[in-house]
């Protein structure tokens, strides 16, 4: 086989009168010009890439080897800001509250994306209710934690109808220690129809015939989801759990919001690893630590790597042609 | 190894920090005073980043002065409201070499911020200067006392800062709330008695206490004050980084107190589930007899109080010293106009020009020749003390976000008791030091 295609290229090259240049062993007509295109047309993609994330990273990942303020000079720590966010139990704290927001959110919106893709598909004025869903993620975050200050409180809104229903005592919204909790509710509702939105695009492109035979076999509307909406949009459900994983691990405008006071930042048992590198960076009355920020930050970046490398073993199928 | 100060990887890393610092305010900032006629006298321009919003009349008295000042000197102030995000504005600025000449903030800011690694320029010089109009110098019209109660920068230096407002923190109340001036005869002596007033109003189903429940520093005083009461330093408390200091009996006993009136039940009851300024409110409207707050308390509920509404302010019991707060202009470390930005800082203290600080903006100034507004009389006088002390003794920062916060809003909260407040600050505080050498 091999031989046979070096004596077709030689044979190709005589028929030129041999002038032209030497292609590649092995490459057709079309190839070639491909591969010769390849770096024309990547090489300024890969430039911005590498000038604004590549270059970027690798400073943080240098920056994160020394303690320094950013203004005054750098002094070398090595490895042990890495060590100190171990220790720091604000840390440890943060990075769980990240790892709850990212599992237990997610699995959250995707029960609830799920049941309204099992709805949404055969319920009448389906895009009026897909854009009522969609529409909590054009409001900004800092409507939400502003809000959340006058529909939660005690003579707010919600407390009304849930005492005009017979709630005499309901929850303190508010209160410190369920501040994790609101900031989480939110973020699934507001990510919940986001997702779906994404989900009902690729539920659209399902053909209706599969659906039609499904009913024709006797099966159940929940039957359907599992074994046409499921397998036939799996590769967007991949890609949505992706993108859940990468942004979910960058929230923070939503705890600021919610929990900081006039002046103050939100308490440390709120945060997350962003909300961390935010106020190692930028705090109040005190010196930004950027080689502490850096490293939290890279911690973060590392666990998204992780998570999404996972992720996509985990939801790799073999794709299905329709 | 060691120190690196190459200029081009530090413009790297400052992008970020640029885009968000400086992008809000870029778009602004072409807003210099460029009307100004100037009759040219010594001309010049300095930056000027403010810890007030335009619509504040803080801003407004400074306003005032800035146009006055260029009128008469010919110096313009190119100045932004930058208000109280100017806190976490002004370090990536000063990284990025996208800082003003001057800004200012209260004094635990500035501190925090600059003055405490040597970003802040030493303001001596601004004390030998003449106060124009009123022919005094800086330093004899402003106590000492103001700079004598900062820490040191680390040149040993305490003139990083040239105060225009002074301010002090207590307990706040309407002498003539019936409900309260049944329950106090006379300003209580002791704790108890304290605790007896409050006993006393709650027996007629009147909170003692207002309080924003989510606001670790108002609510924090009490603890602060109760230690000083007690003859402990906030700041060797927060310091040791042993944590031994939180095994002193006064510091427990301390906190007991403040658990006292958490357990007792004589905080406003929804506390805890609300926003500032929702209690502050409820305060001004009747709802409850006390606050503690910083001065500046009478000023942001002037419209929403009764006509009849006459203030008492005192200390809680046993304490020695009032707390102070100063706010205050400072020069940034690479300030270019040194010169121009100083001089206005003298101008501003002219009698008639910071008179707006009390009259406009109803807050006290650090001159003793300005009266205070009238509902802030007796708290300019609890200021007249010889010395000063720093609200928490100069505690603030990374400690008070790590360490403090959280636990002390589980304590006021009351979901933890004063022991176990105790050992979690002692462990807490001692996993912050470790993480910080």
């Amino acid at each position: 086989m091999s031989t046979a295609t070096i004596q077709d290229s030689s044979r190709a090259r005589r028929s030129r009168g041999g002038s032209a240049p030497r292609p590649p062993v092995g490459a057709a007509p079309l190839e070639r010009s491909r591969r010769r295109m390849f770096w024309a047309f990547t090489a300024p993609a890969v430039l911005v890439y590498f000038v604004l994330f590549l270059v970027p990273v690798g400073y943080a990942a240098w920056t994160s080897l020394y303690k320094w303020d950013g203004i005054g000079p750098k002094k070398w720590k090595g490895l042990k800001n890495y060590q100190t966010l171990w220790q720091d139990p604000t840390f440890r704290h943060s990075l769980t509250n990240t790892l709850k927001i990212l599992v237990v959110g997610g699995v959250l919106t995707f029960a609830f994306a799920f049941a309204l893709m099992l709805i949404l598909r055969e319920m009448n004025r389906k895009l009026f209710a897909r854009s009522v869903l969609f529409f909590p993620c054009l409001v900004n975050a800092m409507v939400f934690g502003i809000a959340a200050g006058i529909l939660f409180s005690p003579t707010g809104p919600v407390d009304k109808i849930l005492e005009a229903l017979g709630w005499s005592h309901p929850p303190q919204w508010l209160a410190t220690q369920h501040l994790s909790t609101m900031i989480l509710g939110t973020l699934i509702w507001t990510a919940t129809g986001y997702y779906s939105a994404i989900l009902m695009a690729a539920v659209d492109q399902i053909p209706e015939y599969l659906y039609e035979a499904a009913e024709l076999d006797g099966a159940n509307a929940f039957q359907r989801f599992r074994h046409v909406t499921l397998p036939m949009c799996w590769d967007v459900i991949s890609v949505c759990a992706v993108l859940w994983t990468v942004s979910s691990v960058k929230i923070f405008e939503l705890i600021l919001m919610y929990g900081g006071s006039s002046g103050s930042q939100p308490p440390a048992g709120s945060w997350n690893t962003a909300m961390y590198v935010y106020t190692e960076a930028f705090p109040t009355a005190s010196t930004p630590q950027l080689g502490l920020a850096t490293a939290a930050a890279l911690v973060s970046l590392f666990m998204v790597i992780i998570f999404t490398v996972v992720l996509r073993r985990l939801l790799r199928r073999d794709p299905i042609e329709y | 190894m060691g120190s690196s100060t190459g200029r081009g990887p530090r413009l790297l890393a400052i992008a970020t920090a640029a885009v968000l610092a400086v992008g809000v305010s870029a778009c602004s900032s072409s807003k210099s005073s460029s009307a100004s006629g100037g009759s040219g006298k010594s001309g010049g321009s300095f930056t000027y980043w403010s810890m007030w919003r335009q619509d504040e009349p803080q801003a407004k008295v400074i306003q005032a002065a800035i146009t006055q000042f260029t009128a008469d000197t010919g110096i313009k102030v190119d100045v932004q409201w930058t208000g109280r995000d100017v806190a976490k504005k002004i370090g990536p600025a000063m990284a990025a070499g996208k800082a003003p000449d001057m800004w200012d903030e209260g004094e635990d800011v500035v501190y925090g911020a600059a003055a405490q690694n040597g970003n802040a320029k030493d303001l001596s010089a601004v004390l030998d200067m003449t106060i124009p109009n009123d022919n005094e110098k800086v330093s004899d019209a402003i106590p000492s006392k103001y700079w004598d109660s900062l820490p040191k920068d680390p040149s040993g230096g305490q003139h990083w800062i040239v105060p225009y407002e002074a301010s002090t923190a207590g307990i706040f109340y309407n002498t003539a709330d019936p409900g309260v001036s049944a329950a106090m005869a006379s300003q209580p002596a002791t704790w108890d008695d304290f605790i007896n007033v409050c006993q006393a109003l709650k027996a007629k189903n009147e909170p003692c206490l207002a309080s924003e429940g989510e606001d670790s520093w108002t609510n924090g005083l009490w603890f602060d004050y109760l230690l000083n009461a007690a003859g402990v330093n906030f700041n060797d408390l927060a310091s040791d980084k042993t944590g031994a200091a939180w095994d002193n009996p006064a510091v427990l006993k301390a906190a007991q107190q403040v658990e006292q009136l958490v357990k007792g039940g004589y905080i406003i009851p929804t506390y805890t589930q609300t926003k500032y300024p929702a209690q502050q409110t409820n305060w001004a409207g009747g709802k409850a007899g006390f606050l503690m707050n910083g001065n500046w308390v009478t000023a942001e509920v002037a419209k929403q109080i009764p006509s009849t509404w006459k203030y008492g302010f005192m200390l809680p019991p046993g304490a020695t010293q009032p707390d102070s707060m100063i706010f205050g202009f400072a020069l940034t470390k690479n300030a270019k106009h040194v010169s121009q930005a100083e001089q206005f800082m003298a101008y501003f203290l002219q009698k008639k020009t910071l008179s707006g600080i009390s009259t406009q903006a109803d807050n006290i100034t650090p001159r003793t020749d300005i009266p205070a507004p009238p509902e802030l009389a007796t708290v300019q006088k609890t200021l007249d003390a010889p010395k000063l002390r720093l609200t928490f003794d100069g505690v603030a920062g990374d400690w008070t976000t790590k360490v403090w916060n959280q636990n002390y809003l589980d304590f006021w909260h009351g979901q933890i008791d004063a022991a176990t407040f105790i050992s979690k600050m002692k462990s807490a505080q001692v996993s912050f030091w470790k993480s910080q050498s």
